[in-house]
């Protein structure tokens, strides 16, 4: 914990938004459609809403202990054994979100881009890039978040933008179509589930020059993100359609692939994007590497993560192994994902639900003995 | 046994000044008062050096005296006229006044000597060392202590235009090999007592003089007790070159990036000065080198500020792009021919499928032939003899380029894509930078040859995250773009005009800030032809004295 306090408001918004566009920038639309037909981009935006509503209960959280993560003001909050307990499946979680997203991403690598190479081998050299990586200290992480940052949003904001000449707005009427309410529920928490991502802040706060702004910084990375994701949900439906939707896995690789330059400089945009979308993915996978690590850090108490970082890449790169093919592979993410919330929405919502009980019983006490 | 004991006492004393038998015999043996005796002591040990000279004379016609200086090193006119002249031929303001031993020393350096730089000493050692720094020692017979005069003259060149940082607008002078000359060209262009220049002595034999240089208020108190502890741990017997304590004083010795800048250019250092930097200037090297740095200053250049802002910002874009084409050119290249094709246009597609018909290798070894060959042809223009340099560049390009395509070892494509690298690696100011993008090119090329794009972007990720790790002396190396600096951005991609940035890059933690008065940045208004607007102004501009039109009244 030697490193000083610098990271700025700034610095904490790019960390939110680079790590929560990554690989589920690909299927969203997908889930989207899935759950709403045409009120993809209503399901959409609940999902950010639901989104929003755990990050802010995090920075919250993080805010009223300003020099401590979750995983050390959890054993404040809720005792030490419990603490550590849930602290555990915490790491447990972002271990398999990791390996998840590396096993994602290969699995678009092989389908999309390099159809003869091994899985195996892509997914091994994300992984081995976002290791190497975390063995730099806190500022060096929000450094490199801070620099990428532009290169993520430019290309997204570009194809939707030359895509959307192409757009018909008639497929996203009727905004509300009357969907199975239960369906919606769980594409709201499936989209949901894509910004887990942002569990960061807790990590970041502790090493922030002001932690009193992580607040704006939290409601800034939910914007842009959010926002983001919104625009590419309102643009693949209007383009492709609900129905033609269900049809594709990757519904934003293809409104790529149908996009040109002006100029036809390019005969085609959709591995350009990809090349571009491997910075995206990379940033998210380094975000939730570097949690893993730095959480097992202060479980443990060491003092440096550094070690760490080889020595979980063969278990993360296991679990990548395990789901059997892309259908599988988005089953087990979609559950995940879902299950997850608990980890990242309700558990935080608990302790801070304690921690105001604690305090307003402390107050009490105090006020009782004066 | 003897082995032994010299390993042993070379470990306890670990400071030791000179390797040298002759010095260490003597240590610190104080001057006899005899002449003969210490003339003895300097033969034995400068004997052999056909240089040596030591006249006998007699100061003041009474007392018998020896001139001792090795005759490569100093000025002899000096010695006839300033030094001989008054001590054998007694001034007047001296004749009939009492001259004992006691007070001569005292006379002679007080009323006799025509040198600013005169001292006493009385030890061997320290009369040794100044003969070999061109002192002229008088030695006096019956005096302990000798008379040190600096007559150093050492042979150097003119100051000629900086060879390896050449300017179309700007300052002509370079630094020269004499750190004095150098010293000078910086004090010249600072007069201020803000400007400070540290001494101290590296090298156990060369005893290189090592300045340090700073602007005192603007240079970060803790930058410069950086620098001065990490040049004071250096202990080795040459340092020959700037480059020398470059790589014992940067951070990251094992990073393909340079952490120091080094330049020829005193203009350069000056800028560099006043932003905050610190600068190193080492006696026989004509570079200083500039820390703490950033990446972006490695393509900027001095042009940029004293040419109008546009011109500037064009030729950084311009220069940015080559700084791009020089690292992932060719493997773009590879990955679109061997990956790709689709991404290319159809009638270049096939274009470049028929150039490359007869190739027998894939994509990515053509390109790692040509582009080895073209290292080993650079490598040796800048070995050859000028005169032959340019016969071996068009027998490089034109006839080996042209022979291996009509060979059938490359496509012409190929060789497009490499000149146009090379051409760009050339595009960057700073050898050092280009260098290291230059090496960097060949890990990229392999990995496009095998996972294609995915492989550029994930070598690119790697260089890009290992400098944003890298720090220069607490700086972080890609600031101000990560982590942002407003004022400094302004500087990174564009060169914003002058008036733009009033305060001094803030990565840099300079003890002062601002650059440019408040008042001065409202250049625009009173560039406005025949501006009444102007009239009660008290700004810091100019009064507006060069615009003839309101001054005369003639409206």
């Amino acid at each position: 914990m030697g490193d000083p306090k610098e990271i700025t408001t700034l610095q904490a918004t790019t960390i939110l938004i680079s790590t929560i566009i990554g690989v589920g920038v690909l299927p969203l639309p997908l889930f989207a459609v899935r759950a709403g037909e045409t009120s993809a981009p209503f399901v959409t935006l609940t999902g950010i809403l639901l989104a929003a509503i755990g990050l802010m209960i995090l920075t919250y959280l993080g805010m009223r202990h300003p020099k401590k993560t979750i995983i050390t003001y959890s054993q404040d909050i809720i005792g030490k054994w419990l603490g550590k307990l849930f602290s555990i499946f915490v790491i447990f979680f972002f271990v398999i979100l990791t390996s998840l997203a590396a096993r994602e991403f290969g699995a678009v690598v092989v389908t999309a881009v390099l159809r003869e190479t091994p899985l195996e081998v892509t997914v091994i050299v994300m992984l081995l890039l976002a290791s190497i990586s975390c063995r730099n200290n806190i500022n060096v992480f929000s450094y490199i978040h801070n620099f990428y940052v532009p290169m993520i949003l430019a290309p997204v904001l570009i194809v939707v933008a030359f895509s959307l000449k192409n757009a018909n707005s008639l497929y996203l009427r009727p905004i509300f179509s009357g969907n199975d309410i239960r369906d919606m529920a769980a594409g709201m928490l499936t989209i949901s589930a894509l910004f887990q991502g942002s569990f960061i802040i807790t990590m970041i706060i502790p090493s922030m020059k002001s932690p009193k702004k992580a607040l704006k910084a939290s409601f800034w990375g939910i914007l842009v993100s959010g926002g983001l994701y919104l625009l590419i949900v309102i643009a693949t439906v209007a383009i492709f359609g609900p129905e033609e939707i269900k049809q594709i896995f990757w519904p934003t690789l293809e409104l790529a692939r149908t996009t040109a330059i002006p100029g036809n400089i390019l005969q085609r945009l959709d591995i350009i994007f990809l090349a571009v979308w491997v910075l995206a993915v990379f940033t998210t996978l380094f975000s939730s590497y570097y949690f893993s690590i730095h959480s097992i850090k202060e479980l443990l108490g060491l003092k440096d993560h550094k070690m760490l970082s080889y020595f979980i890449l063969p278990f993360v790169f296991f679990l990548a192994m395990l789901p059997q093919n892309i259908l599988h592979m988005y089953e087990i993410i979609q559950y995940i994902g879902r299950a997850g919330l608990l980890i990242t929405i309700m558990y935080p919502a608990f302790l801070l639900i304690i921690d105001f009980l604690r305090s307003w019983r402390k107050k009490k006490n105090v006020a009782k003995s004066s | 046994m003897s082995l032994f004991r010299t390993k042993k006492r070379s470990i306890k004393k670990p400071q030791l000044l000179t390797p040298s038998k002759l010095g260490e015999e003597k240590g610190s043996t104080p001057t006899s008062s005899s002449l003969i005796e210490t003339e003895k002591a300097v033969k034995e040990i400068l004997g052999v050096n056909g240089d040596l000279q030591i006249k006998h004379f007699k100061v003041f016609g009474q007392f018998s005296a020896a001139s001792v200086y090795l005759s490569s090193l100093v000025n002899q006119d000096v010695i006839n006229q300033d030094i001989l002249k008054p001590l054998m031929y007694e001034p007047e303001h001296l004749m009939g006044r009492e001259k004992t031993l006691n007070n001569l020393i005292n006379l002679i350096i007080t009323e006799t000597l025509y040198h600013s730089q005169a001292k006493t000493d009385a030890n061997i050692d320290e009369l040794i060392g100044g003969l070999l720094l061109g002192e002229t020692v008088i030695i006096i017979d019956g005096v302990k202590e000798a008379i040190h005069i600096d007559t150093r003259k050492v042979e150097k060149r003119a100051i000629a235009q900086p060879e390896t940082e050449q300017v179309i607008l700007g300052p002509r002078e370079g630094f020269i090999e004499n750190i004095s000359t150098n010293i000078s060209l910086l004090r010249y262009r600072l007069p201020t007592p803000d400007f400070q220049v540290k001494t101290l002595k590296i090298g156990r034999l060369t005893k290189s003089t090592v300045a340090i240089c700073y602007l005192k208020g603007i240079a970060n108190e803790t930058v410069i007790k950086e620098v001065e502890k990490r040049l004071s741990e250096i202990d080795i017997d040459a340092i020959l070159d700037v480059g020398y304590l470059e790589q014992f004083i940067e951070d990251n010795p094992f990073s393909p990036f340079p952490q120091t800048q080094s330049t020829e250019r005193p203009d350069k250092t000056v800028a560099n000065l006043i932003e905050g930097r610190v600068a190193i200037l080492v006696d026989g090297s004509p570079f200083s080198l500039v820390v703490p740095v950033v990446f972006n200053q490695f393509y900027q250049t001095t042009e940029d500020y004293s040419s109008r802002f546009l011109m500037g910002s064009f030729v950084r874009l311009a220069r940015m792009l080559a700084l791009v084409f020089s690292l992932i050119f060719p493997s773009l290249y590879v990955s679109l021919i061997s990956f790709n094709p689709e991404l290319l246009p159809t009638e270049f597609a096939v274009a470049v499928a028929g150039g490359r018909a007869g190739v027998p290798y894939p994509a990515v070894i053509e390109v790692l032939i040509i582009e080895v060959s073209m290292e080993i042809l650079r490598e040796a223009t800048v070995r050859l003899p000028k005169q032959v340099g340019g016969a071996l560049s068009i027998v490089g390009v034109l006839v080996i380029g042209q022979a291996a395509v009509e060979a059938g070892l490359a496509s012409p494509i190929t060789v497009v894509v490499i000149a146009l690298t090379t051409i760009g690696s050339f595009a960057t100011p700073t050898y050092t930078a280009a260098f290291a993008l230059r090496m960097l090119r060949f890990p990229i090329m392999i990995l496009s040859g095998i996972f294609g794009l995915y492989g550029i972007m994930v070598g690119v990720i790697f260089i890009f995250n290992h400098m944003l790790s890298l720090k220069s002396f607490g700086v972080p190396y890609m600031a101000p773009v990560s982590p942002e600096n407003y004022q400094g951005m302004k500087d990174v991609i564009i060169r914003s005009p002058l008036w733009w940035m009033p305060k001094r890059p803030g990565f840099l933690q300079p003890s002062n800030q601002n650059r440019l008065s408040k008042n001065a940045n409202k250049i625009l208004e009173h560039n406005k032809v025949g501006n009444d607007q102007r009239e009660d102004t008290t700004n810091g501009g100019s009064k507006g004295d060069h615009n003839t039109s309101s001054n005369d009244n003639l409206n």
